[in-house]
């Protein structure tokens, strides 16, 4: 949606949902689109875990902005 | 035809992925226009619009459904109905049946259209044996799989789901009831047919044949209504539905339903401790669900000096609906609860009559 709205954007959700997600983007006109995965789950991991998760994604993220790092 | 090309077509169904799991029944558009002739509205008008996934439910799609789930033609109407009233409810167009919480279509059925159909409101109510709730329940639920693609593992995310996916369409036992039905208590005339809808997630059994008693009844109801297992929002939302033999006790006493909802408001507490021992006890920043005081989410609170303080699980009288239904024949109702429309009217929708 922020795309079709001219924001360059990914989106990221835990594994359990890959399927979800690939069909989501196939509802919305975009098949194949690429989003970044994490390990499920996430709530019931500490905020510490959370950031590391998060950090360890960055490089993915970037690649799919396609931004230079 | 014969035998072997029903067979073919019903598998031939299956392999699409047009069903349940259950075989459905083959429809050919001289059947399809049986069920279309019994509404006035155009085939192709929108019922429920879900522009989030570029789908649409019209009234074709909803009465192609209602034959595969094995309909009548005459039930049509009612289904028709309860998509208007999962519309006015709001959760479904809200992408509930998305979520993992896993919720099933909820349907009752007032008025004369009930006798009208042979729609169940009497024994093994919520169970099995009766074609008009199999079916308008079934209806609802091939209508999400079909028009909207919420298929199990793939769009449907639900974690575990409930049995009342299959279907859960129960009638209201006006004739047994000591009390006008839901509809009539908002704004219908006891004589209109209407359909009241949400999304529930599970039925649960009620044993009280033990007491004469209103208030240790409303006690037994809050208790369940109440349990933590249950507690996702700060507060509780359900239907009581409530067996012909406790109405009527509770009619003996003089109370109304409204006495009832009351009754089970002023009951619908746990202490902070309950509460606290199940890590429910505070309220998050942003979903507003329930999680402990020490996570990093929840909004900042004082613990009560007392811990046996009591913390109020309903927000009011209206988040409790009560319906009668079921065989007058013992002390067993049912909790049902909901993730709709949490207070105030429930969502109703008048059934349309149109002679072609």
């Amino acid at each position: 949606m922020l795309e079709r709205a001219g924001i360059p954007a990914v989106s990221i959700c835990t594994d359990a949902f890959k399927i979800t997600a690939a069909a989501m983007a196939m509802s919305l006109g975009f098949p194949g689109y690429e989003y970044v995965t994490v390990p499920h789950p996430i709530a019931s991991r500490t905020g510490q875990e959370l950031v590391e998760m998060a950090r360890a994604v960055v490089p993915e993220v970037l690649r799919i902005l396609g931004v230079d790092h | 035809m014969d035998a072997d090309d029903l067979r073919r077509a019903m598998e031939y169904y299956a392999e699409q992925g047009w069903t349940d799991g259950l075989p459905v029944v083959p429809v050919t558009e001289s059947y399809l226009a049986e069920f279309l002739a019994t509404t006035s509205r155009d085939p192709s008008a929108v019922v429920i619009p879900m522009p989030h996934l570029n789908r649409n439910l019209t009234v074709r799609l909803a009465a192609l459904n209602a034959a595969l789930a094995g309909c009548k033609p005459e039930y049509f109407p009612v289904v028709l109905a309860a998509w208007d009233a999962f519309l006015a409810d709001g959760m479904v167009s809200r992408a509930i049946w998305q979520s993992t919480t896993g919720t099933a279509p909820f349907v009752v059925v007032h008025g004369p259209v009930r006798t009208r159909i042979g729609l169940n409101c009497r024994g093994n109510l919520f169970g099995s044996g009766f074609r008009p709730n199999a079916t308008i329940g079934r209806a609802i639920r091939l209508g999400a799989i079909n028009a909207f693609g919420l298929r199990p593992h793939v769009l449907d995310q639900a974690t575990q789901g409930t049995p009342a996916k299959y279907s859960c369409c129960i009638g209201e036992n006006e004739e047994d009831s000591p009390w006008p039905g839901l509809h009539a208590d908002n704004g219908f005339a006891a004589g209109d047919s209407a359909v009241t809808a949400t999304v529930i997630r599970s039925v649960l059994h009620i044993e009280a044949r033990h007491t004469m008693v209103p208030e240790q009844l409303a006690h037994d109801l809050a208790d369940t209504v109440c349990r933590t297992g249950a507690l996702v929002r700060p507060t509780a939302s359900v239907f009581v539905v409530l067996n012909p033999e406790h109405a009527r006790l509770l009619d003996k006493a003089g109370w109304s339903k409204r006495d009832l909802t009351q009754a089970i408001f002023e009951r619908g507490t746990k202490t902070y401790r309950q509460l606290a021992a199940a890590g429910k006890e505070a309220i998050a920043a942003g979903t507003g669900w329930r999680l402990p005081a020490d996570h990093p989410d929840a909004i900042p609170q004082e613990a009560p000096a007392d811990p046996d303080t009591p913390v109020r699980l309903l927000s009011d009288p209206t988040a409790v609906r009560v319906v009668v239904a079921g065989a007058p024949n013992a002390g067993v109702s049912s909790v049902v609860e909901t993730f709709g429309r949490p207070t105030g009217p429930p969502a109703i929708a008048k059934v349309e009559t149109h002679s072609p």
